[in-house]
Formats: C-alpha cells, structure tokens, sequence
C-alpha cells in the first residue's frame, strides 16, 4: 500500500522525540503537514470499517446528488489525524489510549482535497491516576472551508 | 415507511451494521488509518500493564467502532436527505480479534431551529455477548430543502 510505505509504522522509532505529558503545554499548537487525500486512501478507509455507499466509490452516481461527486465518509478524519501529522507527535507515543472522541462535520472531504490541519492540546488532568490529555483540532481544505472539527480524551502512556 | 422529520418518534430504532473482528481486520484499520499504536499490533507488549489496565492481548481501535457508527448514521441518512452533523463516544469496553460487533441507534429527541431540523440519536454499539463496548450520541440534520438520492 503506497501510503503505509510513506509513512514510518513502526511508532517506537523516536518514541524518545515526543512529548510526554508532562511537556505537553495546552494552548500550544501541535506540527502539523498538509496532506492530499487520494481516491485509493478514501477506498482503503471504507473497506476497513465496510463502508459501501456508492457516493464514495461510483462517480457517475455521485454526481447526480447533491454532493455533485465523490466525497469521502465524515469519519475519514480518523487518517487526517495521522496523516496531517509528523512522525513526533505525542500522539504516536506507543500506548496511547483512546477514551472519546467528538466531532462536528461542516462540508466533506473529497479526493484531491488538500488537507490541513490546526491542532492542539486543550487541557491536561489527573484522574484516578491516569494522565489525561484533551486534544482539540480543525481540518480545512485548499479553500480554508473547515471539513470538520473535534475533541479526543486520551489517557499517556506511563 | 421512509424516515421523514415528521414521521420520526422518540424511541425509533436504527440497527446498524454487525462487524466481525480479526487479527486481520484490525490490521487493515491500521493500514487505513495510519495508526500503528502497538496496542493494535503488539501482543507481547501487550501482556504488560498500563497504570491499573491490562488488556492481556491487542485490541480493536476505538476509532474503528467510532466508523462504523458513522457508517450507520450515513447510510440512514443519506436516503432520506439528511445530514450526519456530530458524533460523540466513549469506549466502555476493549473489543479483541474474535469479537462481533453491532452499533445501533435510538431516536432521543426532535428540534426545530431558527434555519434547520434536527435529530438526536442515541448510540450503543454492543459484542456478540450483548455487552456495551462503546456509547455515544449523534445529531442529523434534516435540511427544510431535503435532496433525497
């Protein structure tokens, strides 16, 4: 697969390069990398949740709705994420763990969009003695439209 | 009977896509989502323990069952014209190669805005035990100018 070979998988590779959650500052932005979404990456992504609608696959079809062609599913955020980051974002840190997410979707993704992204870390809390981090981001296309927005909770790893 | 706004009653059932997961499922949501996290990958590494939590093996992405909930709320959507507007969860319990999986919907709430028409919907997304695994709450909008496809 073209973009998993571009893109480094091992995430122990400069585990030491990444903040802790101790370093993480909340208000300061996160590096982040523009990224051209491909029909092929929107297609593995539906194939790996099962996602079959025609609107993101037929483009015949797709230009007959009020879309007026392909987009990808809301939820494509979730390979914005790592693929609009660097390889030294804390939120590779091995061991992260996903407690929640919410997001508000504005206007879809499409193939060829270039996406960035404006992120951050929004708070930093104890509780039951896990470290929590609250993340905070908004993805734009090439036309600074927001696609859309959210909040994730994760507990660092110790 | 296609959902209309005005037709739609608190209590209304969305049932959505039952999802069997494997080793190998797992490893086409990491190719797909570019998240490599060895919790996903590592079985040894997985052995140890994390603060007070330990998994004993790899498990799923939360963010797969967050796909699939949204893959539902699309494709009920979608038909009638509406619009997936927000998606919120929290992970309850850890899904592991082996599990089946089955979000479902439930009708909480109907609003009328200034502009616009929305629904709110409850989100369970349960294992092949009938345990919750994940929860959340979705919003759809129904424009007053509806594209049906």
């Amino acid at each position: 697969m073209a973009q998993a070979e571009a893109f480094e998988t091992d995430f122990w590779k400069d585990a030491n390069l990444r903040k802790v959650w101790d370093d993480i500052v909340p208000g300061e932005p996160r590096k982040t990398i523009p990224y051209t979404l491909t029909k092929e990456a929107i297609e593995l992504y539906c194939k790996s949740v099962g996602e079959d609608h025609p609107i993101y696959f037929d483009e015949a079809y797709a230009r007959t709705t009020r879309f007026g062609g392909l987009i990808a599913p809301p939820s494509i955020h979730i390979l914005l994420m790592f693929s609009c980051t660097p390889a030294d974002d804390w939120m590779r840190s091995p061991g992260t763990v996903n407690a929640g997410q919410s997001w508000s979707y504005n206007i879809p993704a499409r193939p060829g969009d270039v996406i960035t992204l404006q992120a951050r870390a929004l708070d930093k809390f104890i509780k039951r003695e896990r470290l929590f981090v609250v993340h905070d981001n908004v993805f734009f296309n090439q036309k600074g439209d927001v696609i859309c927005s959210g909040r994730g909770w994760t507990i660092r790893p110790m | 009977m296609t959902a209309t706004f005005d037709n739609l009653s608190a209590g209304d059932v969305i049932d959505g896509p039952k999802f069997a997961v494997s080793r190998e499922s797992i490893r086409l949501f990491c190719d797909a989502s570019l998240d490599y996290n060895p919790l996903h990958l590592d079985d040894d590494y997985m052995k140890g323990n994390f603060g007070k939590t330990n998994f004993g093996g790899i498990i799923m992405h939360g963010m797969n069952n967050f796909g699939l909930i949204s893959r539902m709320i699309t494709d009920w959507a979608y038909p009638v014209g509406a619009v997936h507007r927000r998606l919120e969860t929290r992970w309850v319990k850890p899904v592991r190669p082996g599990d089946t999986i089955q979000p479902t919907g439930i009708i909480k709430a109907k609003q009328t805005t200034e502009k616009s028409r929305w629904v709110l919907i409850d989100v369970v997304v349960k294992n092949q035990a009938g345990e919750k695994v994940a929860t959340g709450e979705a919003l759809v909008e129904f424009p007053r100018d509806l594209f049906c496809q």
